[in-house]
């Protein structure tokens, strides 16, 4: 990264403040200097605690101007209406995740308008559970709330499972998600699992056999080398690797990776296909890094070892950043015609029973 | 009736305040920060109503680089263009995408309304209200913070001057005048919620 002009530390100092010069290392430019330091402003105001503001806006700059990503400095990111809880240890929720959940809901939100029946939902690698929590509190929202929905979501790590419980009770206590009423019966269940093992029996809430509507994963989709070389500062230092790369030092990975003769950065799914062609789900989405991942996995779905998936989902999709846009391209991939909706990079991977 | 414009940038940013307020689910408790609803401002002109969806072009203002997992950018700023008459407004307000969404449209519809009406539009006449309540809060907040930054200096035995504390006032003056407008939007997205209810 190259170096910024000593005159732009003046101007942070001369056209915001002193505290701005520390920001600046880590915002690089005067905008998102100024945007930051009024945000860590509005949460000191918005955080109570006995130590003078002055000192406490003070030391968030410091550790923000060290590189520490924003969201772990002030503990939280927005996403959709929802005030997810981020701590070190745990992955930051992005914007382009937000972006088609928001999608998703939508689209389930349409076909309970038409015929209300309950849901239920699995969610892999779920983090912060910022998935199925905005999932859940937009598929709520009137006139098409659900008669009952049933989320199950899994991550292996336990830092993250504790984080997920504790944003569900966060923003059901915000009253931002509604506790469960006869009126709208819902459960949101988090899990420790490693979804190269077997996946953990259907809590007992879920009927057996019961169909699942929708399966949602946000995987590990970078390589060793694109994480050297590719991803920011903040995200490198700061982020866990176990969210970002699949772990190729164990063997259970790599053997994946042999079997199904894919790259490091695609062996989680090759892993969510086989549990994608097990359960059947009517809806699947999958999240992956730039459209050439897109493309390789739709690939994957399409050929056999997608286990006759191709055959099964009348329609596959690959979605960009905003699939909400009205725009679908048709693309030509392992003899198939795919459409690209939405605009901005390829982002995920679309799996429907019935037709768009 | 609306002049066409050629092409007009309007940029505002607002300070903001927890959001939490507008989107409470009306079953249970209420929300801690329900304090961010301001009292209702006196006979001002109803709020105007953002243009149809269909009339806006919509883009998210973000860098070239991959996205995703790969970078962990902190703004979402949100850019909408008015189609009809070329306007073009940018919110990065806040932190959230949601909400900067919303500010965004409810902006444009201020502007449109400012066009269309002049000075009987909402902004014209509740800026007149809002400068009069910023100058007191200036005044207000120089004083708090002279007084802070002297206890803080001896609490802590650090040096904080007074032209420390003249800074910080500045801003801070800024800052109010600039929650007052966020105030005037938050009791607008408030009216949304109230139609859910
Ligand atoms: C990219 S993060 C996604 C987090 C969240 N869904 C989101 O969108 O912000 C990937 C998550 O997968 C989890 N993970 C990694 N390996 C796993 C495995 N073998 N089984 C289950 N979860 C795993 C990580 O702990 C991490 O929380």
């Amino acid at each position: 990264m190259p170096r910024l002009p000593p005159s732009l530390f003046w101007r942070a100092r001369r056209e915001i403040s002193p505290m701005a010069t520390y920001l600046l290392k880590a915002c690089r430019d005067l905008e998102s200097t100024a945007n930051e330091l009024r945000w860590i402003r509005e949460h000191v105001r918005a955080t109570p605690s006995p130590v003078f503001p002055g000192l406490r806006t003070w030391n968030l700059c410091e550790r923000r101007g060290k590189g520490v990503p924003l969201q772990y400095v002030l503990g939280t990111q927005p996403f959709g209406n929802l005030d997810i809880k981020c701590r070190p240890g745990v992955l930051i929720p992005r914007p382009e995740t937000e972006a088609y959940t928001l999608h998703l809901a939508s689209l389930l939100s349409q076909e309970q308008q038409s015929s209300p029946a309950p849901l239920s939902i699995l969610d892999l690698c779920t983090g912060t559970g910022c998935i199925p929590l905005l999932l859940l509190s937009s598929l709520l929202t009137p006139p098409a709330a659900p008669p009952k929905i049933t989320i199950h979501a899994l991550d292996i790590s336990p830092l993250a499972i504790s984080l997920a419980t504790h944003n569900h009770a966060h923003n059901t206590a915000l009253n931002l998600l509604p506790p469960p009423t006869p009126q709208t019966p819902h459960t949101l269940t988090f899990t420790r699992a490693n979804i190269f093992h077997p996946l953990p029996a259907p809590p007992h809430h879920q009927q057996p056999g019961g169909t699942i509507d929708l399966l949602t994963a946000n995987p590990p989709y970078i390589s060793p080398a694109a994480f050297a070389t590719d991803t920011s500062r903040a995200v490198r230092n700061h982020e866990p690797r176990l969210a970002l790369v699949p772990d190729t030092s164990t063997s259970t990975l790599t053997d994946y990776a042999a079997a199904y003769n894919c790259l490091p950065q695609d062996i989680f799914y090759a892993r969510l296909l086989e549990c994608a062609a097990e359960l059947r789900p009517r809806r699947v989405f999958l999240e992956v890094g730039d459209m050439a991942q897109a493309v390789r996995v739709v690939g994957m779905v399409l050929r056999d070892g997608g286990a006759g998936l191709g055959g099964y989902y009348a329609t596959v999709e690959i979605w960009r950043d905003e699939p909400e846009v009205e725009r679908v391209e048709m693309r030509r991939i392992a003899g198939r015609e795919v459409g690209v909706r939405g605009e901005g990079k390829g982002r995920g991977v679309y799996l429907f029973q019935g037709d768009v | 009736m609306l002049r066409p414009l050629t092409r007009l940038t309007v940029s505002l940013r607002l300070a903001r305040a927890p959001t939490h307020a507008h989107h409470g689910f009306p079953a249970a408790a209420a929300a801690p920060f329900t304090t961010t609803t301001a009292a209702p401002l006196k006979q001002m002109p109803p709020r105007p109503k953002p243009p149809p969806e269909s009339d806006l072009e919509e883009s998210f203002l973000k860098g070239s680089g991959p996205g995703g997992q790969k970078i962990n950018k902190t703004s979402s700023a949100v850019q909408i263009k008015h189609i009809p008459t070329g306007i073009v407004i940018k919110s990065q307000a806040t932190r959230s995408r949601s909400e900067n969404r919303k500010i965004a449209r409810s902006l444009l519809a201020l502007r449109l309304d400012e066009l269309a009406n002049g000075d009987q539009s909402r902004t014209a006449i509740v800026g007149g209200a809002k400068k009069k309540r910023s100058d007191s809060a200036a005044k207000k907040s120089r004083r708090k913070y002279k007084k802070l930054a002297e206890e803080a200096a001896e609490a802590t035995g650090k040096e904080t001057t007074l032209k420390q504390a003249e800074e910080v006032d500045v801003e801070e003056g800024k800052a109010a005048e600039q929650e007052a407008a966020e105030r005037v939007m938050q009791s607008e997205t408030g009216n949304n919620t109230n139609a859910q209810k």
